[in-house]
């Protein structure tokens, strides 16, 4: 039988384990830089309800927008460029579109504006960039990537005439967009963004909120200070793959000779009497779910009875990033997560996930 | 109070074991109640099938199964998954009805499964589940 | 956002005169993700006096067409003529086949594979998955098929339906590949009812099974149908009538390396030296 059968595409897990009060550890800026988030979700063993304080932290999640047909350079006229785009924290991802099918748009909190774009698109725009990574035979995306806080590129500038030209005249991109500003919730652009998006079909989101109780249930034993082989705790595969089943409600009550299903539950394990789910759903801006790292790091400020919590954050599959500016692409799945379990003693772990169209996590 | 973890990183390729399909049985005559078992049992046939004994001895596992929307979650070895996504993708009848399996997520972690964010519905309001809009 | 990239497409879906069963098989691609589809109208010429079908008007179809799954465009339905031949008689261009947009032939013996590898003006040639392949794949009129830009296309319905055309369809499959190295290849569906058409990402993996390599496979449901349908727009427009294009395509003589430009101007190539 052909060995193509047999193979199955790549995939990358990262794991770090440190200290939050660690000044060396990175957590903060892997977090920041993995801008596009749609989901939150975060476990707590021996928790029966959600904290009214992380509730609150929740509960000042940014709005988000999502505006129809909007032309991208309007994104890129000077007024909105400088009070909006350049003061950082502006996000903005193409929705419905598809990254291994579509022309795909994102606006980095960097003020780096990326184009993910076909070859068509991409010889009448005239912008320079580069083939897209993930190529079979023949380039057919290519990927420009415009530094909007460069000095060649300020309003006036020749080349920032070029690329209002491009994208309003040679190609005019429209597209629906997600949009979340820090700026505009804070007031602080002058009603610039709110101006742009009237002259369009727009409406605002909340992100949405979902809490579940978990039953008595095994959990997996976890030891902060485990390294990798050591037999106290289960290895981050299987530890994943529990947060996978308990988050869809997969029983792990089988045993190996189950016709049905075999998975159990990795050892060692104990018994969590009851649990906390709670996933939180939108465009969900780096910012925001820094703020509720730090929340769930004050669980523990208290005595409880679990040792740990996590917390995943799902990237979208169609980002044209993951990452940064790494090329973000989509084979058969665009996975790109994390997963942070804290400690008691403000240790915690780190997993960053991604598939085969996408570079290593930071 | 235990000793701060000391700095670890670790880059595991191709790690995971498994692959993970989140799948869903469409019928011509519309829904009705299958059971898990038998759901199992019409993909082990549709291994069967196409890969013979060898195909309907290989392990998988039907993690979960809703009876109620005929949806459930497998998870196969990476060496498995081309063939049991391919059965799957060949199976065309259920008890003389006509009938297709649906693949709407494939990933080597169950966690991303969770994550979809080609779910996201803005058009109109997300179908079921405790919700909660914020305010 | 006008997009011609690597759409899935599933340029052959079974034209029938149910309405409904019509409507409801282009519902369904739309929802699996297909961006554009194909209504094949078939010729089977060996009747007495075969009367070529008049492509059913979209609009009778849809008063407003399915949107694409997670888009915000509605699905492109294109039609198709196939030409069943056993004699050479039995393909004949004219201006019929110009009201589809694609025109595939469906050649039954060696020698007519032979003629529409290397010299038919189509954009699809068949390959029997419903009985045992009757003729050796040729290096030769392969090559020179894939050389002129037109594509082979395999249908999966009929593994589908019955087990001993899934052998037929997976051995012949196996056949064209060893010969093709996996280039020039697109899967359809060929479906005549909804419950038929499979997702584009399953039928990128069944191309696996076909013999196909992960990313051949994906082009096969992808870019390699845009290519046809690009072909096919050409070709209905290149009989006398200058394209107006944006770039302008590479001069017909094209270097070695560069193999790709080549192939993908090949009908535009084909078509301006008949001219």
């Amino acid at each position: 039988m052909s060995p193509e059968l047999e193979k199955c595409s790549r995939s990358l897990l990262v794991c770090e384990k440190s200290n939050f009060t660690k000044e060396k550890s990175r957590y903060d800026i892997h977090v920041s830089k993995h801008y596009f988030n749609y989901k939150v979700s975060i476990v707590i063993p021996e928790c029966a309800s959600l904290p009214a304080s992380i509730a609150g932290v929740i509960n000042s999640f940014n709005s988000y927008y999502r505006v129809r047909d909007l032309p991208i350079y309007k994104l890129l006229e000077e007024e909105f460029l400088e009070k909006v785009v350049k003061k950082g924290q502006f996000y903005a991802l193409s929705y419905n579109t598809r990254i291994d099918e579509d022309n795909t748009i994102a606006f980095l909190p960097s003020g780096q504006l990326i184009l993910s774009v076909d070859k068509d698109t991409y010889e009448q725009l005239g912008l320079e960039g580069k083939p897209s990574q993930y190529k079979h035979r023949k380039v057919l995306r290519y990927v420009v990537t415009i530094d909007l806080t460069d000095k060649l590129m300020s309003p006036g500038a020749k080349r920032y005439q070029r690329l209002i030209t491009s994208l309003k005249e040679w190609v005019p991109i429209k597209c629906d967009l997600m949009i979340s500003s820090k700026m505009t919730a804070a007031e602080e652009d002058g009603g610039v963004l709110q101006n742009l998006l009237s002259q369009y079909s727009f409406e605002e989101h909340r992100p949405t909120l979902h809490t579940h109780t978990l039953k008595e249930m095994p959990c997996p034993s976890l030891h902060s200070t485990d390294r990798h082989g050591d037999e106290k705790s289960c290895d981050p595969h299987h530890f994943l793959e529990w947060l996978g089943a308990v988050s869809m409600d997969i029983s792990s009550d089988n045993e190996a000779s189950s016709f049905l299903s075999t998975y159990v539950c990795p050892d060692p394990q104990s018994l969590m009497s009851h649990g906390l789910l709670c996933t939180v759903t939108g465009f969900l801006i780096p910012e925001d779910i820094y703020s509720l790292l730090l929340e769930l790091r004050r669980y523990f400020d208290e005595p409880k009875f679990t040792s740990w919590l996590s917390m995943t954050v799902h990237g979208f599959v169609d980002s044209p990033v993951s990452w940064g500016t790494t090329e973000h692409g989509f084979l058969k799945s665009g996975e790109n997560f994390y997963n942070f379990v804290c400690f008691r003693n403000q240790d915690y772990w780190l997993h960053m996930a991604t598939g085969s169209h996408d570079g290593c996590p930071p | 109070m235990e000793e701060p973890a000391a700095f670890e990183r670790l880059v595991y390729k191709n790690a995971s074991n498994f692959h993970y399909m989140k799948i869903c049985l469409v019928l011509e005559n519309g829904s009705r109640n299958i059971e898990a078992a038998q759901f199992k049992q019409l993909i082990v046939s549709g291994l069967r099938q196409l890969y013979g004994e060898v195909g309907a001895a290989f392990p998988f596992d039907l993690l979960k199964f809703d009876p109620g929307t005929l949806t459930g979650i497998l998870r196969v070895y990476n060496s498995g998954l081309v063939k049991l996504w391919s059965a799957l993708t060949l199976i065309g009848s259920y008890q003389n009805e006509l009938c297709a399996v649906r693949v709407t997520q494939v990933s080597p972690f169950l966690l991303a499964l969770s994550g979809n964010s080609r779910e996201l519905e803005l058009d109109q309001a997300s179908p079921t589940g405790e919700k909660l809009l914020l305010t | 956002m006008v997009c011609k990239m690597a759409m899935f497409m599933d340029l052959n879906v079974n034209f029938t005169k149910d309405k409904k069963t019509l409507q409801n098989i282009i519902e369904t691609a739309a929802h699996l993700g297909y961006s554009t589809v194909a209504i094949n109208y078939t010729l089977e010429s060996q009747q007495k006096k075969p009367e070529i079908p008049k492509p059913t008007s979209i609009s009778d179809l849809f008063t407003k067409l399915p949107v694409v799954q997670g888009r915000s465009r509605p699905i492109r339905v294109l039609s198709r003529l196939t030409v069943v031949a056993t004699d050479p008689s039995h393909f004949r261009p004219n201006a019929e086949y110009k009201a589809f947009d694609l025109v595939a032939v469906f050649p039954k013996t060696e020698k007519l594979f032979h003629a529409a590898c290397m010299t038919f003006e189509v954009d699809i040639i068949c390959v029997t998955v419903t009985e045992k392949q009757p003729f050796h794949f040729k290096r030769a009129p392969v090559n020179g098929a894939i050389d002129r830009g037109v594509f082979f296309e395999i249908v999966y319905t009929p593994a589908i339906r019955d087990s001993t055309m899934r052998r037929y369809t997976i051995g012949n499959s196996l056949g064209l590949m060893e010969t093709c190295k996996g280039k020039g290849v697109i899967l359809s569906s060929g479906a005549e009812k909804p419950l038929e058409l499979r997702g584009p990402y399953d039928i990128a993996n069944l191309g696996l099974v076909f013999g196909l390599s992960e990313g051949d496979a994906k082009a096969a449901v992808s870019t390699n149908c845009r290519s046809v349908v690009l072909n096919g727009e050409t070709r209905t427009t290149a009989f006398g009538i200058i394209r107006t294009m944006k770039k302008p395509p590479p001069a017909p003589t094209a270097s070695e390396e560069d193999k790709s430009e080549e192939r993908e101007n090949s009908a535009a190539k084909r078509a301006k030296m008949e001219h």
